[in-house]
C-alpha cells in the first residue's frame, strides 16, 4: 500500500516533482485523509450524475443513502437507534449543534481540556463572553496525558457539560475517556466526545465510553469525502434546534419538527457526498479494518524514526501511550514553517505545520509559541513513504 | 526578475507580516546566491529540489526553492514597510 498525491502548499509541486521522478508523499492524514476508500470518488460521481432524489421525498425509488450511513454509523457507535444520528457537513457543524444545543445558562460551568480544537474551544469562548458561562480547562499530567486529579476537582463543582476529545490532532495521544466521562455523568453533567480524530482508526463506542454526544467526521479516519460528519445524541437528551427550515417532510406545520434526526437537520442534504460516505463506511466495515493495522505499523516507524534522529524533538514523546497515526516534532534550528516548506517543496512530503486548530495544547507539550511540524499517517501509508520523511526529515536537520 | 503578483498568506498567527512573490520566472541558482547581498543565505543544494533560507539583520526571512517562481517573506512589525520595499526592490532589480 502506498499513498502519494499532488502536495497541496504553492501549486504545481506535484507536476514538478513527477518531473524529477520523485512521487509526493501524503502525510497530512489528520487534515484530511488521501486516498479515499475504495469506491467512493465513483459513488460521488455516479450520484453526480443521476437525477436528484432527496430522501422521504422520492417515494422509495431510490436508495436511500442517508438512511444507510445513519445505519452503519449506529453500528459503529455501538447504538441501536439510527435515527439519532444526525448528519451535518462537518465535525465542526456537529459540535456546535452540540453545545449550542444545550441551552446552557449564564453562570453554568464546562469542563474541557487543553487539548482540544477550535471546534470546541472557540464555541465555548462565544458561549462565555455571550452568555456568561464558565469554562474550565484541565491541563496535562505528568505522563502526558490528561491530568485525571485536576478534571475530578473540576467535576466536584458540578458541569453542566463535560467535552473532551478522543485523540489529540497535535500528539495524536488517545484519551482514555471511559472512566472520565462516568464520573463526569455521575456528576450530572452531559458528556460530548469530539472524535474527528478517533472514529475510524479505533474503536468510537458511545455507551462504553459513557458518551451522551458524539461529534465526528467523515473525511479523516473514515476516508471518506469532505463536508461529511455528523453527531449522535443519546435518547433522552433532546438539544436545541440551532438550525431550522426546510426539511422535505411536514411541510405544513408552522415551526421545525421535533423528531430527530430531522429535528436538528435542515436544507437539502449533500447527498453525493453521502454516498460516498456509506461506501466509505461499508468498507470500513470490512477491508478498512485491516488498514488500522498498518497505521498502528506504520506510525510507530515513524515516531521510532524520528526519535531516532540528531536534532530532531518529539512533542509527547512517550512510547507507551496509545495513539493515532499523528506525529508532532521540531528541527533545531529551523522555525516549524521552514521544516514544513522544505518537507513539501523540496522533498514531495505533504505535511502540515503551526498551531492545528488547537492553541492551549502547546503550553502544555512544550511547542509554544510556533506549534509543531506534524506528519499523520493512514492505514494507506507504507513503509516506503515513512522512510522518505525520515529521510527528508534527516537531510534536514543535519 | 519582475514580481508578477503579491499575496498574502494566511497560517495560524496574525498573517499580516506573510506574504508570497509571484515572480516572472523561476529561481537560478545564481538568483538564491544573489540574496546574500541582503543577509545570511542558506542554500541546501543537495535536497532533491534545492531549498533556500535569508535570514535579514532587520528580522525579515525568506524561502524558497530553486526552479520555483514564487517565494515566501515574514517579515518583522517594526519598520514593515520599509523593509518590504527593500525587498521588492531588490527582486525587481
Amino acid at each position: 500500500m502506498t499513498a502519494t498525491a499532488s502536495a497541496p502548499c504553492a501549486g504545481r509541486r506535484g507536476e514538478s516533482l513527477a518531473n524529477n521522478d520523485r512521487r509526493p508523499v501524503y502525510l497530512n492524514n489528520a487534515a484530511t485523509a488521501w486516498p479515499r476508500a475504495p469506491g467512493v470518488v465513483e459513488a460521488v460521481a455516479d450520484a453526480l450524475r443521476t437525477p436528484p432524489a432527496h430522501p422521504g421525498r422520492s417515494g422509495g425509488r431510490t436508495p436511500d443513502v442517508a438512511a444507510e450511513c445513519r445505519r452503519l454509523l449506529a453500528g459503529l457507535l455501538g447504538v441501536s437507534t439510527p435515527e439519532r444520528l444526525v448528519l451535518t457537513v462537518h465535525a465542526t457543524s456537529a459540535l456546535n449543534l452540540a453545545i449550542g444545543g444545550l441551552d446552557l445558562r449564564p453562570g453554568e460551568l464546562v469542563v474541557t481540556t487543553v487539548t482540544e480544537h477550535n471546534s470546541v474551544l472557540r464555541p465555548l469562548n462565544h458561549l462565555q463572553r455571550d452568555r456568561g458561562i464558565r469554562v474550565t480547562t484541565v491541563g496535562l499530567g505528568e505522563d502526558g496525558g490528561l491530568d485525571v486529579r485536576a478534571f475530578e476537582q473540576a467535576l466536584a463543582e458540578q458541569p453542566a457539560l463535560v467535552v473532551v476529545n478522543h485523540a489529540s490532532n497535535v500528539t495524536g495521544r488517545v484519551t482514555e475517556v471511559g472512566p472520565l466521562f462516568a464520573r463526569a455523568r455521575a456528576a450530572g453533567a452531559v458528556t460530548l466526545l469530539d472524535a474527528s480524530q478517533s472514529l475510524g482508526h479505533i474503536p468510537v463506542h458511545a455507551p462504553a465510553l459513557h458518551a451522551d454526544l458524539v461529534a465526528f467526521t467523515g473525511h479523516k479516519g473514515l476516508h471518506g469525502p469532505p463536508g461529511t460528519g455528523g453527531l449522535y445524541v443519546t435518547p433522552g437528551l433532546e438539544l436545541g434546534q440551532t438550525f431550522v427550515g426546510g426539511t422535505g417532510v411536514r411541510s405544513d406545520l408552522r415551526l421545525h419538527p421535533a423528531e430527530m434526526p430531522v429535528r436538528l437537520e435542515a436544507g437539502t442534504p449533500n447527498l453525493p457526498a453521502l454516498a460516498g460516505l456509506a461506501v466509505a463506511l461499508r468498507w470500513g466495515t470490512t477491508d478498512g479494518r485491516r488498514l488500522n493495522a498498518n497505521l498502528q505499523r506504520v506510525a510507530s516507524r515513524l515516531r521510532n524514526g524520528l526519535r531516532s534522529l540528531t536534532g530532531v524533538t518529539l512533542f509527547d514523546d512517550v512510547p507507551e501511550a496509545p495513539r493515532t497515526g499523528v506525529v508532532s516534532f521540531a528541527v533545531e534550528g529551523w522555525r516549524v514553517d521552514d521544516v514544513g516548506c522544505a518537507l513539501e517543496e523540496s522533498f514531495g512530503i505533504a505535511c502540515r505545520t503551526g498551531l492545528h486548530c488547537a492553541p492551549l495544547i502547546h503550553r502544555a507539550i512544550g511547542s509554544a509559541p510556533h506549534g509543531t511540524v506534524r506528519l499523520s499517517v493512514s492505514g494507506f501509508n507504507s513503509d516506503q513513504d515513512v522512510d522518505a520523511a525520515l529521510e527528508a526529515v534527516e537531510r534536514i536537520a543535519r | 526578475m519582475t514580481i508578477v503578483r503579491v499575496e498574502k498568506v494566511e497560517d495560524c498567527f496574525d498573517g499580516s507580516s506573510v506574504y508570497r512573490y509571484w515572480l516572472d520566472r523561476t529561481w537560478t541558482r545564481e538568483d538564491i546566491l544573489g540574496l546574500q547581498a541582503l543577509g545570511e543565505l542558506e542554500y541546501f543544494a543537495d535536497f532533491p529540489r534545492p531549498f533556500f533560507r535569508l535570514h535579514c539583520p532587520d528580522g525579515m526571512q525568506a524561502k524558497g526553492v530553486e526552479g520555483e517562481d514564487n517565494c515566501q517573506a515574514v517579515f518583522p512589525s517594526r519598520d514593515r514597510e520599509t523593509i518590504r520595499e527593500r525587498l521588492e526592490a531588490f527582486l525587481q532589480r
